[in-house]
């Protein structure tokens, strides 16, 4: 492979590279310095490449590397996430007046259920042991096979079906207890709140039943559930959508919550 | 002890000073799911009808504690004093050791086999108050079966 071989992959991996890297580390900033220094190892590296695998596959295998050096002395979030982001937020006397910020000065500012649902997976997913996180973005977002992520994470094609295995049933356990717009027992109702506040207008229960997962809440099969939302996240650029703006400051906002609580922790 | 066959029933030899229980199973899985499974503490409870929880890092030299469903009102406090990936893991206290073994033996096939001896000088004194362990370890036995099964033949 030459240099402009490598250039040309580069850029076509790109913009999933972008979403991988933050849906990881749930910051744009590392996503920004992760990717380039992806881009700066592959190139020293080139020379490395055997094309045992696609250059894409070893894009990501740098990328999840340097993701994992990043996140090796960081805490994973809680389960509860949304919920202890959501009383800072709402214990924020600024942090309304930085939405409707946003919202004046962003063509990309709309909240749309099917992004928060995307936002709120990325949260969630950040609960799961790191590997576990990794294989289930991969192969259910990313649509990597079972071998290619073997290959990425330089572990066994076993294991990477024991990390998806557990990841999506931890996935299922959690959404079932929480999530409203499965379980009218949910525990957690963000997205019907800020619907309310951001879409006055809009009739939420017509909007959710747009969405594949809600419309079929009464499935007994949670597995397929979960399919369904991850369906929805894959169908999401988060730095492309109505709504990019605003969720990635919901997202920073939730990491440095997060951060904070685990350095008052340690 | 040698053979023992493979089809998930504990046999229990007892002597005056100890008690030793294995129990033996063949499970259509690769040795390094069963090796995840076996290591992996807090995943313990989702798949083991046995364990209730495992508090600790299961690793060479590592400390954990331990609560089954044999004796749910007692924390066992283990050392972690063989750890083979993939082959052979040992944990134990004062009173005894636990020993897990995986040997591969066909196409994604492994023969997994787990004992724990227990004894002393003392034994006699309180042998009665241990409940036998025999079908605690074949529930252990096939849960890890189904649950490797399973993950060995999930479609992807």
């Amino acid at each position: 492979m030459d240099k402009e071989q490598l250039s040309t992959e580069f850029e076509l991996a790109r913009p999933q590279l972008k979403s991988y890297i933050l849906r990881i580390t749930a910051s744009v900033e590392d996503m920004e310095d992760i990717v380039q220094d992806t881009y700066v190892k592959a190139f020293t590296k080139i020379h490395t490449f055997r094309g045992d695998s696609s250059v894409k596959t070893w894009i990501f295998t740098i990328a999840s590397n340097l993701a994992k050096d990043n996140l090796r002395a960081k805490k994973r979030w809680t389960e509860n996430v949304t919920d202890i982001c959501r009383e800072k937020a709402l214990a924020n006397p600024n942090y309304f007046s930085e939405i409707m910020h946003i919202q004046q000065t962003s063509q990309q500012a709309n909240f749309e259920i099917k992004e928060h649902i995307n936002f709120c997976l990325t949260c969630i997913s950040k609960s799961l042991p790191l590997e576990q996180q990794i294989c289930i973005l991969l192969k259910e977002v990313h649509d990597f096979k079972v071998l290619e992520i073997a290959e990425i994470l330089d572990i066994t094609e076993a294991m990477v079906k024991y990390y998806l295995h557990t990841a999506r049933g931890k996935m299922v356990t959690i959404f079932d207890g929480r999530c409203a717009l499965i379980n009218k027992k949910g525990t957690c109702h963000q997205c019907s709140e800020l619907n309310g506040i951001f879409n006055p207008k809009q009739n939420f229960e017509e909007e959710k039943n747009k969405i594949a997962f809600a419309k079929n809440a009464d499935n007994p099969d949670k597995q397929h559930l979960l399919d369904l939302r991850l369906e929805v996240v894959k169908s999401i650029d988060p730095f492309n959508s109505n709504g990019s703006d605003l969720q990635l400051h919901h997202l920073e906002h939730n990491r440095k919550i997060m951060e904070n609580i685990s350095e008052k922790k340690s | 002890m040698t053979n023992l066959a493979s089809n998930g029933k504990a046999v229990t030899i007892k002597k005056t000073f100890s008690r030793e229980t294995e129990v033996s199973i063949d499970i259509q899985a690769d040795k390094s799911i069963l090796w995840a499974l076996l290591t992996n503490a807090n995943d313990y409870p989702r798949w083991n009808t046995t364990i209730i929880s495992i508090d600790g890092n299961i690793a060479q030299g590592e400390k954990i504690k331990l609560k089954s469903t044999l004796d749910p009102k007692r924390e066992f406090k283990l050392s972690v004093k063989e750890f083979e990936p993939d082959n052979r893991l040992v944990w134990g206290d004062a009173m005894g050791k636990r020993i897990y073994t995986l040997k591969t033996i066909g196409n994604e096939l492994t023969n997994f086999s787990m004992s724990e001896k227990i004894g002393g000088p003392m034994f006699p004194l309180f042998s009665k108050m241990i409940p036998p362990f025999d079908q605690s370890f074949e529930q252990f036995a096939n849960d890890l079966k189904k649950e490797a099964e399973l993950i060995q033949n999930t479609k992807l």
